[in-house]
């Protein structure tokens, strides 16, 4: 009788591994457990030609041999220990003829074992629907190994993967890639301590604690003093390991597969025949952003305008609760218009942050990663940097620390100094007081002004991004680029509970995180502007009513000289008028002087300073947007926030590097303050610049 | 609420701001390494 052959049915989930193990062992098969644990086992027997027979087990589905579960350490616990009664003749990897390029990756690390491996092409039918062929042979050559294609689902090819499988003998047993070229000295160092091992095998030891025969980490520690890396250096080994795998699989489908998207017929391949498309795809994005600030615009004005007077009722009732002093004015005039300068802009936020996540749920973001990665290439970026870009418009903070999956040093220091010109939510509420007062509210074709305004700062910011990258692309010279590998996962209808979920997450992240600075700063620039040194604050109001005996002033009119004349003269007069020559060249007056200061702490600040400046002294009950409206240029005269020094302050807030946190991360993720301090620099003076030149050609 | 107790309140909120400043600046590195790196809780606003 002859030998039986035992075969292993290896591959990603959901490639019909299973349905592969049914066509092969039809009922002969039995399912049980993997010894001491609850995985389950499944083996088969199938009857090849000339009368051999075939054990098969068919393995967890697993995506790469470095195991990350418990179902995924069978598979390589088998493939590494050769005195198990399991251990396979033959290994057949099975994949999915739409997911080649990842399932390949499993591929290649059976390859290096050294087993025998025979590659199963599954789902063949799907072919003609995606447009995709194959040149069979081309991929056997290269891929050093026999290919059966094969459709479970119409019973293909089946015959010709038994044929394989009992003429295993024949097959190479050559390596896809030679793995000592990612550290020549270590992986020699490892095969001269263990010269009779495989160095695959070894490595895969090493990186994930698999015992095999005798050999585990500790022994590899004190024999022949192999001095192993750290676990750091073990994972960035790791990285180089599957960026080399991932090189040969792109340079084996380059040429033996082809995806012709014209001639795909399927409803998911037609519609990224259109969204990915090089024109239409470009379209499509720009027709939903005009939509998205659009609707942001249109759906919370109501709501905005309701927080709007509610804070301004509110702190007017509490004024009318409270006794008179200190302590209430603190709440009245600094705390309550201090806060009420963030959560008017919870509304806006909340959409915005729907729509990204509506966007990211229906799986439209990840072909908006695809279109981008092809514009941003022709400026020298890779696509890697496009996950971090894309995530700035949250936040530059965990966009920089995203960067880190960027293995090209250069690469990830220019995406490190280019993020921070990308809209952050703390941009917006900056940009929308600012619009909302000095850009009309007309309308162009349906479109208001000031959505295409806010429509046109995003685009800014993200074309200065681009061009930055552009600039120091050619100053630092890339040599390599990074390659960079996105799913495209099919378009499904979003939920509507991870939606909520994520509006109400990032919305708490927004408010809660930046409530306890303006809290913090609202409390001391009450104070800076309550009390000041000297007779003019002292004294200001016999000082006031003497400079304006002759005029025939109301009381109100007069108590709001006082009060100006106090605030002229209070600790936070005194420091803004010392920078007011620095930023009057720019249209702005100390009072904005003072709120640009603080919201270097957070942008988002902005807005709640100048609502904290503008309340001290002020027993109006007034909305924040109608106070900053009814603003006097002490120098020019007419409104202070008008279209120069509107578009002037937001041209200032869009490249000026005006967050102390993104600065901090940005010195931690460089390990040095010259990145950082640069950046600063650079961005301020570009900043200050281009307000500068927009003010003086508006004024 | 008479005006000492109003001006005892005014001092222990500016104290409390002050910290909340010194403590932001000077103790960042720990809050960060604690928060950072996964959603947007990361402190930057």
């Amino acid at each position: 009788m002859s030998k039986q052959i035992n075969v292993a049915l290896i591959g990603n989930p959901n490639t019909g591994k299973t349905s592969v193990f049914n066509a092969l062992t039809g009922l002969n098969q039995k399912v049980g457990n993997y010894p001491g644990i609850t995985v389950e086992k499944k083996e088969g027997v199938c009857k090849l030609p000339r009368g051999v027979k075939a054990h098969i087990i068919d393995l967890p589905g697993t995506y790469s041999l470095n195991a990350s579960s418990l179902d995924e350490n069978v598979v390589i616990e088998l493939l590494l220990n050769k005195n198990d009664k399991d251990f396979p003749d033959l290994a057949v990897v099975v994949s999915d003829v739409e997911n080649l390029k990842r399932n390949l990756l499993l591929y290649t690390q059976i390859k290096d074992l050294e087993i025998p491996t025979i590659l199963v092409i599954n789902m063949a039918d799907r072919m003609a629907y995606k447009g995709i062929s194959l040149d069979l042979e081309y991929l056997e050559t290269h891929l050093k190994t026999k290919i059966a294609l094969v459709s479970t689902r119409k019973n293909q090819g089946i015959d010709k993967l038994k044929n394989l499988i009992s003429n295993y003998k024949d097959l190479s047993i050559s390596h896809c890639i030679d793995l000592s070229e990612i550290d020549p000295a270590y992986f020699k160092n490892l095969q001269s301590a263990f010269p009779n091992q495989l160095i695959y095998k070894l490595w895969l030891v090493i990186t994930q604690d698999v015992n095999f025969g005798k050999t585990d980490r500790n022994e590899i520690d004190a024999v022949a003093n192999f001095k192993t890396k750290s676990k750091n250096d073990l994972k960035r080994l790791q990285q180089k390991e599957t960026i080399k795998r991932y090189q040969f699989i792109n340079d084996v489908l380059k040429k033996g597969q082809t995806i012709d998207v014209a001639n795909a017929k399927d409803l998911r391949m037609r519609l990224d025949r259109v969204i990915t498309h090089k024109i239409w795809g470009y379209a499509i994005f720009f027709i939903i952003l005009l939509t998205i600030f659009q609707a942001i615009y249109d759906w919370s004005s109501v709501p905005m305008d309701f927080i709007d007077t509610t804070f301004a009722a509110f702190s007017e009732w509490t004024k009318n609760q409270l006794p008179n002093g200190a302590f209430t004015n603190l709440l009245t005039e600094g705390i309550i218009p201090g806060l009420g300068g963030i959560v008017i802009f919870i509304p806006q936020i909340a959409f915005l942050f729907l729509f990204i996540s509506v966007l990211e749920e229906s799986g439209y973001m990840s072909r908006v990663v695809f279109l981008m990665d092809r514009l941003m290439r022709r400026f020298g970026l890779s696509g890697k940097s496009i996950v971090p870009l894309i995530s700035g418009t949250a936040c530059a903070i965990p966009a920089i620390m995203a960067t880190r999956n960027i293995e090209n040093w250069k690469e990830r220091l220019i995406t490190i100094l280019v993020t921070p010109f990308i809209t952050c939510s703390a941009r917006l509420p900056v940009y929308l007081i600012i619009i909302s007062l000095v850009i009309p509210e007309g309308r162009f074709i349906g479109l208001s002004y000031q959505a295409l305004t806010l429509m046109f700062l995003y685009l800014l910011g993200f074309g200065t991004a681009v061009l930055s990258a552009y600039i120091l692309n050619k100053v630092l010279k890339i040599k390599s680029k990074t390659f960079f590998v996105v799913e495209m996962p099919n378009y499904k209808l979003p939920l509507l509970k991870n939606v909520a979920l994520t509006v109400l997450e990032k919305t708490k992240s927004f408010v809660f995180g930046a409530g306890k600075i303006i809290l913090a700063i609202s409390i001391i620039l009450w104070f800076l502007a309550s009390f000041g040194p000297g007779e003019n604050f002292n004294n200001a109001e016999e000082i006031t009513k003497k400079a304006y005996s002759t005029e025939n002033l109301t009381s109100e009119e007069l108590q709001q000289k006082i009060a100006s004349h106090k605030l002229e003269h209070s600790f936070i007069g005194i420091i803004g008028q010392a920078i007011e020559p620095a930023i009057s060249p720019l249209g702005y007056d100390w009072k904005i002087g003072i709120a640009i200061i603080s919201s270097f702490a957070a942008r988002e600040v902005f807005v709640g300073t100048l609502a904290t400046i503008y309340s001290v002294g002020n027993d109006d009950e007034d909305t924040i947007k109608n106070r900053m409206a009814g603003e006097v240029n002490p120098i020019l005269g007419g409104p202070l926030f008008n279209f120069a020094s509107g578009i002037s302050l937001l041209l200032f807030y869009a490249f000026a590097m005006q967050c102390m946190s993104t600065l901090a991360v940005v010195k931690r993720e460089t390990n040095t303050w010259k990145w950082p301090v640069l950046q600063l620099i650079i961005m301020s003076v570009f900043a200050y610049i281009v307000a500068l030149i927009a003010f003086q050609l508006l004024k | 609420m008479n005006t000492i107790i109003q001006n005892i309140l005014v001092v222990i909120a500016i104290i409390l701001a002050l910290g909340f400043f010194i403590k932001k600046l000077f103790l960042k590195n720990q809050k960060s390494k604690k928060e950072c790196g996964g959603g947007d809780n990361c402190g930057c606003h």
